[in-house]
């Protein structure tokens, strides 16, 4: 059974699940309408489940590091096709070794932590771009 | 009980923070003042006209350093969680600073990532035709002298290696924590930093594991397939031999992850066979044991008292040399399954510093749903970072036990 929080600070509900998420990071969403003495409340807000990006500066690095991985493989093919021994195709390599790495960082932060990264930096700065709730 | 020691300062420059005494954001205990000594000589070797700088200390306050070679990120790793939770509290990235800082801080530790030392960003480095396993990639000098710095209670401003953007980031402010831990690919290639460091340890993961766990890592991504993980491997492993593989004779403990011998043909990179490579002889590193020191053993624990399901646990322990140095290696081949199997283990080994009975067990509960629970990776893991405990309490209680000294300036 999940339970809800509200929180009244930054306004959004916070699911504690009991179980654990799939690895899939991508948001999914949920209504909930609050049941009281069998009345049904609207609710119109959203649900983000935890283990999900919450923020929108971290939705863009995810899909900006997705892009990313896409892109130098396909640069590294390209550069390793003369000579794959050379320094250039080293370098190509390294660049998508370390893409990977930093999307599999993202994606154990919000899955291990269950806790936005952007977390302490939006407590700070709530008005810029990067911390607006993300929105489907 | 303060200790003052006078070090005149010929590399002033904006990574040192020197201030007043006035200004608290040092650190805990510390003072310092700076003396500086009109001359008339401008420039050349004289270290004697340099200002020359003070600076006193609480005896305890001196950072205990420790040394983490992994080609696995940064500050983010498993191992770095499961060390930070022994002392205590979660590890969390600088507040309010930003928010691609690769810095993890908690109550007693703070964990600085080695990349944030690369003197070259991405685009640097493809102009170079280098990779970030390059020494020349690098910025060794910085890395010493913060290192050091911090080590004596100095706060530092680091710079930031941004990986998503791949530029380097103004720098944060990094104050000198009870324990500071250095994580990345070159903590021991610099003789100098190597001196620095009270306990290294490198996580030294086979060939075959790598691959597997590259796979389970990219595979789900879009631009990756079974060839490209396989040639970015391959095309990393000249400089992987040439720069980072040669530390790990330099390290106190060696973590070695290779494939299971239980299963015939495994290559799933599932189920471990992990070694834990201790050298002996290390100033308040006593190395974990079956048995007995020194003697030779093989154990297999399951059997009447333990129910195990396939493909069980298989321990070994005895003396090797590794690298021309005497070491301890204990191994674990297999997979716990049950809580009980954890305790049973943890009953029969020897000096592995828990406070309580079940610490271990207890500790590796707490991170149940960490990549290796149910392995020696997350097993040792935990056993290093109890040791790292043990060795920072007995490096403290040493220091509070010195005498006051002074030296001249």
């Amino acid at each position: 059974m999940a339970t809800l929080r509200f929180n009244s600070l930054t306004g959004t509900l916070e699911k504690n699940p009991t179980s654990s998420f799939s690895s899939n990071p991508r948001l999914s969403w949920a209504y909930f309408q609050c049941n009281n003495k069998g009345e049904r409340r609207a609710s119109g807000m959203t649900v983000k489940a935890m283990g999900a990006a919450k923020y929108k500066g971290t939705q863009m690095r995810e899909k900006k590091l997705t892009e990313m991985i896409e892109k130098k493989v396909t640069e590294a093919k390209q550069v390793c096709e003369g000579d794959e021994t050379s320094d250039e195709c080293k370098v190509a390599w390294d660049e998508v070794e370390e893409v990977s790495q930093a999307k599999a960082d993202l994606r154990l932060r919000l899955e291990i932590e269950k806790k936005d990264p952007l977390e302490s930096f939006c407590q700070e700065n709530p008005e810029t771009e990067e911390c607006k709730i993300y929105e489907d | 009980m303060a200790v003052c020691s006078a070090y005149t300062t010929q590399s002033l420059n904006s990574t040192c923070s020197i201030s007043t005494p006035a200004k608290t954001h040092l650190g805990f205990h510390q003072k310092q003042v700076v003396f500086y000594r009109r001359s008339s000589k401008r420039g050349g070797s004289g270290s004697s006209s340099g200002p020359c700088v003070i600076t006193c200390s609480a005896g305890d306050s001196q950072t205990v350093v420790i040394g983490l070679a992994a080609d696995s990120g940064c500050g983010k790793s498993t191992f770095m969680r499961r060390l930070t939770s022994v002392f205590g509290g979660a590890a969390e990235p600088p507040k309010g600073g930003n928010p691609d800082s690769n810095t993890l801080i908690s109550d007693m530790t703070t964990v600085i990532c080695l990349d944030d030392y690369h003197s070259l960003d991405r685009t640097g480095r493809k102009e170079k035709g280098v990779t970030a396993l390059d020494p020349r990639a690098n910025d060794f000098d910085l890395m010493y002298e913060q290192v050091k710095a911090i080590k004596s209670g100095v706060a530092v401003d680091k710079p930031i290696y941004n990986h998503v953007t791949g530029l380097l980031d103004p720098p944060e402010l990094i104050k000198p924590p009870k324990i500071l831990v250095i994580e990345g690919l070159h903590p021991m290639f610099d003789e100098r930093v190597r001196d620095l460091l009270d306990f290294s340890i490198y996580l030294d993961i086979s060939n075959e594991v790598k691959f597997a766990w590259k796979i389970q890592r990219d595979m789900a991504e879009r631009g990756h397939s079974l060839e490209s993980i396989k040639a970015s491997i391959e095309a990393r492993k000249p400089d992987f031999d040439a720069y980072i593989d040669p530390q790990k004779k330099y390290a106190d403990a060696v973590i070695e992850v290779l494939p299971t011998q239980l299963i015939p043909g495994d290559n799933e990179g599932k189920v471990l066979r992990v070694r834990l490579i201790m050298k002996e002889g290390v100033k308040h590193f006593s190395p974990v044991y079956l048995f007995d020191e020194g003697s030779t053993i093989s154990w297999i624990p399951c059997g009447r008292k333990l129910t195990c399901s396939y493909p069980g646990i298989k321990f070994h322990y005895g003396p090797d040399t590794y690298f021309g140095n005497e070491v301890s290696i204990l191994e674990m081949d297999g997979q716990f399954d049950r809580l009980d199997e954890l305790i049973y283990v943890e009953s029969h080994l020897s000096n592995i510093s828990t406070k309580f009975y079940g610490e271990v067990t207890q500790q590796m509960l707490k991170h149940a749903d960490f990549p290796g629970s149910n392995n020696g990776t997350g097993l040792f893991q935990t056993i290093v970072g109890l040791k790292i405990r043990d060795l920072y309490e007995q490096i403290t209680s040493s220091k509070t036990a010195a005498p006051l000294e002074a030296t001249k300036a």
